[in-house]
């Protein structure tokens, strides 16, 4: 399987004899070009045009993060894998209300269901959180009668903002309270843990759209505004209860990232360079971590389910099969 | 899709004779997953073999991995992993053969296997001609389809590039 590559420290990153090569303050160092599939960069790196057209030779994603690890935005090179019929599909799919709609509900619903896996697994452990799936699941049960996107976004919203609340129960920890959902900055520890990992998640997943013939600009649930990326948002509803949430619930009850690892800017909080490069490092174990798919019998990463949904989807727009949205089993 | 001006390639016919479903994807310019070992290894073999010969020639809707002469004959040559499915790669000579042909170019072919050590001669034969012409109207007829034919299950799904979109 191929890596993915992070840059946390500052430097230089240059095509050097047909392979990618970097120099920092701390050393160099040759990236071999054949095993990787996506680069992130945390630090302060130059580049120049020729190791763009290297990159996109080789089918390589540039994203980049800024100082204090907010998504800044990704190269992503000229489409590889185009296919006319293939977008044709999934213009018809966004135009025709209908069929927007039940893909959004899709999302939603399969979003909701791993939510509802995560809480089932704090509720067999005794956390008393019966009473928030109960109203998520009232929620659940009405994504029909939502008549637009913009309902079903809202009530996404109302269902996270119950899950959330779950989060003190299952943390119980007093230097990661939840409070209330803040971006932008995120004004406390929990909110920037979530912001990052969301943001982490949705350039792993347009890295994954890269190696299909979807466009990442189409979204259903989330509005396309041709100019942004709103597909990998859509698909992350449906993994982010199941990778970031859960990866957050370890690293904190296990004791692993700590107040340390925070700092203050402006008027919020974020991780510093340590807790952004432990959760980076976990988050990556996380996606390669394999678990047994039940149609395809065999083990297969969860970088992987990735994409098998992002298959799902193309079939559906293919009306080939209905989608089926990803719901962990346990 | 305006299929009648869809090109028939020598991929597609190898495709078809292998499974149908793929040369539907294929002819919808549906490539294949870029992370398949196969392909990789597909693409390493023509880099890495008969390095010595013509290789990979583009002429019109053929792309045929390399061309020699001996004595009077132009010899085509199509290199492939194994000889598994060795009718689809013998198909996909006639093809080439059977195009050159309508260039008045007389050729003869030659499917390679160097990791086999093997080298089948291929003519083109009338009976071949009449074959491949039959399957010029059967891929038509499926790649018209609005939508693909459905998977079905064969020996060549284990190690092709579209099998997790096919089964999953």
């Amino acid at each position: 399987m191929k890596r993915t590559i992070y840059i946390f420290s500052d430097g230089e990153l240059r095509r050097k004899q047909n392979t990618i090569y970097f120099e920092g303050e701390k050393g160099r160092k040759y990236i071999p070009v054949e095993n990787i599939t996506e680069i992130m960069v945390f630090g302060e790196i130059t580049i120049n045009k020729r190791i763009l057209e290297f990159l996109s030779q080789n089918e390589i994603i540039l994203h980049f993060f800024n100082h204090y690890g907010y998504y800044t935005g990704s190269f992503y090179p000229r489409e590889h894998l185009n296919s006319g019929y293939m977008i044709l599909k999934q213009a018809e799919h966004y135009l025709d209300n209908e069929k927007r709609l039940l893909l959004a509900r899709l999302f939603v619903w399969g979003a909701i269901e791993n939510i509802k896996k995560v809480l089932n697994y704090y509720i067999n452990r005794g956390v008393e959180l019966n009473e928030i799936k109960e109203n998520i699941k009232n929620l659940q049960e009405t994504i029909g009668d939502c008549k637009n996107v913009e309902e079903l976004m809202a009530l996404e919203g109302n269902a996270r903002d119950y899950y959330y609340k779950g989060f003190d129960l299952i943390l119980n920890n007093p230097d990661f309270v939840f409070e209330s959902r803040t971006r932008r900055p995120p004004l406390n520890r929990l909110n920037a843990l979530i912001s990052f990992g969301n943001s982490l998640l949705y350039t792993v997943i347009l890295s994954e759209i890269y190696k299909t013939h979807l466009d990442p600009r189409i979204g259903f649930l989330h509005t396309t505004n041709f100019r942004r990326f709103s597909l990998n948002l859509d698909i992350a509803e449906i993994f982010k209860p199941i990778i970031v949430d859960r990866l957050i619930f370890t690293l904190i009850n296990k004791g692993m990232i700590k107040k340390t690892h925070f700092e203050k800017h402006l008027n919020g909080i974020v991780l510093n360079e340590k807790g952004r490069l432990l959760f980076v490092e976990e988050m990556d174990k996380r996606l390669k971590a394999t678990i047994k798919h039940q149609k395809l019998r065999r083990n297969v990463s969860y970088r992987h389910l990735i994409k098998l949904e992002l298959y799902k989807l193309e079939k559906h727009l293919m009306d080939e099969t209905c989608y089926q949205p990803f719901i962990a089993r346990w | 899709m305006e299929s009648n001006k869809m090109r028939i390639t020598g991929s597609l016919i190898n495709a078809f004779y292998i499974c149908p479903r793929k040369a539907w994807l294929l002819a919808h310019e549906f490539g294949p997953d870029p992370e398949n070992v196969f392909i990789e290894l597909g693409r390493i073999l023509s880099e890495e073999t008969y390095r010595r010969e013509k290789k990979e020639i583009v002429l019109e809707n053929m792309k045929i991995d390399l061309i020699k002469r001996a004595k009077e004959d132009v010899i085509v040559g199509e290199v492939k992993k194994s000889s598994k499915g060795h009718h689809a790669a013998k198909m996909q000579l006639v093809f080439y053969l059977y195009q050159l042909k309508q260039y008045g170019i007389s050729a003869k072919g030659e499917l390679l296997i160097p990791k086999e050590k093997k080298k089948f001669k291929i003519d083109l034969t009338q009976e071949l001609e009449g074959e491949l012409k039959q399957t010029f109207l059967s891929i038509k007829k499926t790649i018209n389809q609005t939508q693909p034919p459905l998977p079905k299950k064969s020996s060549f799904c284990r190690n092709c590039a579209y099998k997790d979109f096919c089964w999953v």
